[in-house]
């Protein structure tokens, strides 16, 4: 007992010094001109924040920028179902769909406006928030657009071009890509890529024009043949021995990306600022190469106002001014997201854009050309579900041993049980 | 082998291979916390270099930096002292009474309500997070430091262990020479049991600490900003990123697991004693 | 001692009304000494239980609607390959992380009890350091241990010749992994337990024993097993309890796919199937039907665990 008295006055003591803690501005008073954003890891509204505050500095925003993607959203649901909710929030494309099925859980942001921004964005990503009733719920921030970053050095290694035109030329498709893979892995032998789940399978598949879902709303994932040839892709890559069988994210995929434990990566414009902070001792050693296949966007996200929030106007604010053409070209700027308002791609301060770190790549331009031609499909309630059993199933060919020939059978299984027939 | 007094264990000498077993033990025990502290102080790229790296490097401030602008760490580690003092001293106190109640006290029903009491520790309580997450949501409690300690003060253990001590330890001509003298029995339980007790209460109350501390599942689901978290809890925040650093998630383990472990280096005779007194003579 | 009472109220008899109106506040009181007990697990612990039963009959989306399906959640389950997969791994880690500890207590608990043994406290306390240490830290830390390509443990069996081990990708492997997570936690806290009631074995019947011509193999069976037996009994069966909820070391080693713990779900137990269908898809109805099964499990393996053990010869 006695020792707990001193142990308590010095936690009173910390209580008093620590007043301040990183972005606890207040926020959430009812009286509009605060509110409470909950963001996700690494996608850097932070520094959208500090912008905006900068020209609003009466403005107090309480930023909350932790856990993934996936964790905010459930974050979100549970929040939704009976707790605080966030005045402004990010969700992540794949988990959108979901919450656009319940649009009772968000304002209708048409309420505050929003019909006069929404031809400012891509059609085809801003139909992903608009429910079933014509209900805008959600305004996009970013694409992710699609491309191949690789190591220059361990490309000459291997003989291989390490001139972004030419690497481009290698693979105009994705067995083109696997070959070069055998190539690679034959000269080094080293991994070529980190998965063929992630890098391999997930692009092919988001390159198609019809994906899991028909136009008329129906589950076709196992009757679509552009669905199969790109898990049957996945599966080659797999069993073609190329991939060093790293699960995307993970910790040990961050260490192989600092040691060079693979030469190429799929990378979207996002990943570029993943590859920075994970290997930043590989600082001008990467290039970008245009992606095999065609067309195609990885990620994106969307900022929504749940129903019960209690600065809405405050965050809708936030909405308008930072994610206008003109906001989302300054955080293009600042960060490299490719913006989703087609108004600015030719602007000259994305087009010239270069990133000394990947070789000066002018990345403002190869991932706009990689939306160019872009034929979207239609997203749909359970596609992050039906996705995920792919991966898995490609995975466990990859890591764990199973069977190449059952995998397509085993994955359309999985997902019927998954999403209950 | 010679007759000595009335010891109670085994005599002669030591074997050799004794030591070993229990030096095994030991280095197995504390390695991993040993390692954990050396690559909260090197970064990723070091601790995955093949031979991994074995001695503390010097990156530990810059890490720690780091973890602080992630998550507000410091705050989480004072909500769980704040949650785990709650609730150890608590259940000191509390299952110091309920104990004293079944033990020296009679009144109708006693002996079926102790079975009751007994019995609950076979509810496994893990199973109705969804059920007590609506709870919650209903009280108006999610995401926030009471939704962890109120349910945590009902130890049906603490109330068996401390009845248990307290049969032990007290005899009933002390009760009843109290209560003869006019004594009510709080005032019995207050200034004559307690004080007797209160060693075990508060072995009692640091094994709580400790649970309490170490809890992960029920703050999961019901805390949602990062001010509220508890250590554990940052802890997980710090390994999802997109940008996955070892050294941070090593360095926000070891600043959670070094609180405990410098308790532990003062109290852990105590916690010891405590287990080793146990409640199970025979 | 010294001890202060309170001082006697009154000298004369008191009269009949207060004195009856004090007995009625002390006879109340026990109850009240016991209520917040009762009354916290009535609200905390009690009625969830008995309303996840409840929720388990529903289609109940928490940001959607409620729908009554009958038994339509359980029938699901049964079909469900996933259900079965989170149930064997929940066994097979459950058996994998109690008995290995369970003996390693008895032998560790056998060792220390030694009158002579120099170093004791630094040993006891050494053993019970991973029972204060954080969870999340010690399965980040073994996860990073034991990881297939930069793990310490691979490097150590690659100098012996042995092919890295995927401890997360692979069924077994992972098993393996959580278990000694598990292990290393409790199996210093199991001994110091068995420690205690060896303590109390008086040495004369081990002497006695000795003379009688019993080697250390039959004084351990015959005398040293059945004194802990209580003991044993209860440690089986709350490690039982425990072990098959086991959640928070599958949640954290495999981060790539943390809630089906890995691409075929090679280590998801059913508490983590249980958050995964809860708060991962947001069916609690679901959910809840995993947890009544879960509570089922529970009850007939702690069951079965108790008479087998409880079969240990009684003391003589």
């Amino acid at each position: 007992m006695t020792l707990r008295l001193p142990t308590l006055l010095a936690a009173a003591a910390l209580v008093l010094t620590t007043a301040c803690t990183p972005g606890t501005g207040g926020g959430g008073g009812g009286d509009g001109t605060s509110f409470e954003f909950w963001s996700f890891a690494a996608i850097n509204q932070k520094l959208s924040v500090d912008a905006y505050r900068e020209k609003h500095p009466d403005v107090e925003v309480k930023l909350t920028e932790v856990g993934t993607s996936t964790e905010t959203a459930q974050a979100l649901t549970t929040a939704l179902a009976g707790g605080k909710v966030p005045d402004l929030v990010l969700i992540q494309g794949d988990n959108l769909p979901k919450f656009v099925q319940q649009p009772q859980n968000f304002v209708d942001l048409r309420t505050l406006g929003a019909d006069d921004i929404t031809d400012d964005y891509l059609d085809w990503v801003m139909k992903q928030s608009v429910a079933k009733d014509g209900e805008v719920l959600g305004i996009p921030t970013d694409v992710g657009g699609m491309a191949i970053a690789y190591r220059t050095d361990l490309f000459a290694a291997a003989q291989l071009p390490t001139d972004p035109a030419a690497v481009s030329a290698l693979w105009p498709s994705w067995e083109a890509f696997i070959e070069t893979g055998k190539r690679y892995k034959q000269a080094t032998g080293k991994a070529f890529i980190d998965n063929a789940a992630t890098s391999v399978f997930y692009q092919a598949v988001n390159q198609v024009s019809e994906k899991y879902y028909s136009e008329g709303r129906d589950l076709v994932y196992d009757r679509n043949p552009q669905v199969r040839a790109a898990f049957d892709l996945g599966v080659a890559a797999a069993t073609a021995g190329i991939t060093a069988g790293q699960t995307s994210f993970e910790s040990a995929w961050s260490a192989g990306l600092a040691q060079g434990q693979y030469a190429a990566v799929a990378a979207p414009s996002w990943m570029l600022n993943t590859i920075r902070s994970t290997a930043p001792d590989t600082a001008g050693k990467w290039a970008i190469a245009k992606i095999p296949g065609g067309a195609g966007n990885w990620g994106g996200s969307y900022l929504a106002i749940p129903k019960r929030a209690k600065n809405p106007q405050a965050a809708w604010n936030y909405i308008k001014e930072m994610q206008s053409p003109q906001g989302q070209l300054d955080h293009f700027v600042r960060v490299g997201a490719l913006p989703s308002t087609p108004s600015v791609y030719q602007d000259e301060k994305l087009t010239s854009r270069q990133d000394p770190f990947f070789s000066d790549a002018r990345i403002g331009r190869v991932y706009t050309d990689s939306l160019l031609g872009l034929k979207p499909f239609y997203i749909g309630p359970d596609s992050a579900t039906i996705g995920q059993e792919f991966l898995n199933s490609i995975t466990n060919v990859e890591q764990s041993g199973g069977n190449p020939a059952t995998a397509w059978d085993d994955a359309v299984r999985n997902i019927k049980t998954a999403i209950g027939g | 082998m010679t007759a000595a007094a009335a010891r109670r264990r085994p005599h002669g000498r030591v074997r050799w291979w004794t030591y070993l077993l229990l030096s095994g033990a030991a280095a197995a025990c504390l390695f991993p916390l040993y390692w954990m502290f050396v690559v909260a102080t090197t970064d990723t790229a070091t601790a995955t270099r093949m031979p991994p790296a074995v001695v503390p490097g010097d990156n530990f401030f810059h890490l720690l930096g780091l973890v602080l602008d992630t998550v507000p760490f410091v705050q989480s580690l004072l909500n769980s002292l704040f949650v785990a003092t709650a609730i150890g001293a608590g259940q000191a106190v509390l299952c110091a009474l309920a104990g004293f109640a079944f033990a020296k006290l009679s009144f109708p029903g006693r002996n079926t309500l102790f079975l009751v009491v007994v019995l609950t520790m076979t509810v496994p309580t893990q199973l109705s997070v969804i059920p007590q997450y609506m709870i919650m949501s209903s009280l108006g409690w999610v995401d926030t430091l009471q939704a962890l300690v109120v349910p945590g003060l009902a130890s049906a253990f603490g109330i068996f262990w401390m009845r248990q001590h307290i049969t032990a330890t007290i005899d009933d001509e002390l009760v009843q020479a109290a209560t003869i003298d006019g004594a009510n029995s709080w005032q019995v339980f207050w200034r004559i049991a307690f004080p007797i007790v209160r060693p075990a209460a508060f072995v009692l109350g640091l094994f709580g600490f400790v649970t309490a501390w170490n809890d992960f599942l029920w703050p999961f689901i019901v805390l949602k900003t990062p001010e509220r978290y508890t250590a554990q809890i940052a802890i997980k925040a710090l390994q999802n990123s997109y940008d996955v650093d070892l050294g941070l998630a090593m360095s926000g383990s070891f600043l959670a697991t070094a609180p405990l472990v410098v308790l532990f280096v003062l109290v852990g005779r105590r916690m010891v004693a405590g287990v080793l007194e146990g409640a199970f003579k025979g | 001692m010294a001890i202060t009472l309170v001082p006697a109220p009154r000298v004369a008899p008191p009269p009949l009304a207060p004195r009856t109106a004090r007995g009625l506040g002390e006879r109340l009181a026990p109850y009240a000494y016991i209520a917040p007990f009762f009354v916290l697990f009535a609200v905390f612990g009690l009625f969830p239980f008995a309303f996840t039963f409840y929720v388990a009959l529903f289609d109940w989306n928490p940001i959607g609607d409620q729908v009554f399906i009958g038994v339509d959640n359980f029938t699901r389950m049964a079909s469900d390959p996933r259900f079965w997969n989170a149930a064997r791994n929940t066994v097979s880690i459950w058996f994998l992380s109690t008995v290995p500890q369970l003996l390693i207590a008895l032998l560790l608990a056998h060792v220390l009890n030694h009158a002579r043994l120099r170093f004791a406290l630094f040993f006891r306390m050494s053993v019970l350091v991973p029972y204060v240490t954080s969870v999340a830290a010690t399965a980040i830390v073994f996860a990073q241990l034991f990881d297939r390509d930069y793990g310490l443990l691979n490097w150590l069996l690659g100098l012996v010749g042995v092919a890295p081990v995927d401890f997360v990708q692979s069924t077994w492997g992972s098993h393996v992994l959580i278990a000694t997570m598990v292990t290393w936690r409790w199996f210093g806290y199991t001994t110091l337990l068995y420690l205690a009631s060896l303590q109390a074995v008086p040495r004369a019947v081990y002497e006695a024993a000795a003379i009688d011509g019993a080697g250390p193999w039959q004084r351990f069976r015959h005398i040293t097993i059945p004194s802990l037996r209580p003991v044993i009994i209860f440690t089986v069966v709350t490690s039982t309890i425990g072990g098959l909820q086991i959640f928070t070391e599958p949640l954290l080693i495999a981060a790539g796919a943390p809630l089906t713990c890995g691409a075929v779900r090679q280590c998801q137990t059913l508490t983590l199937f249980l958050y995964e269908q809860g708060f991962g898809e947001f069916e609690f109805g679901y959910g809840s039907a995993v947890g009544v099964a879960l509570f089922v499990v529970v009850v007939v393996i702690a069951a079965v665990n108790y008479l087998l053990s409880a079969r240990i010869r009684a003391d003589r």
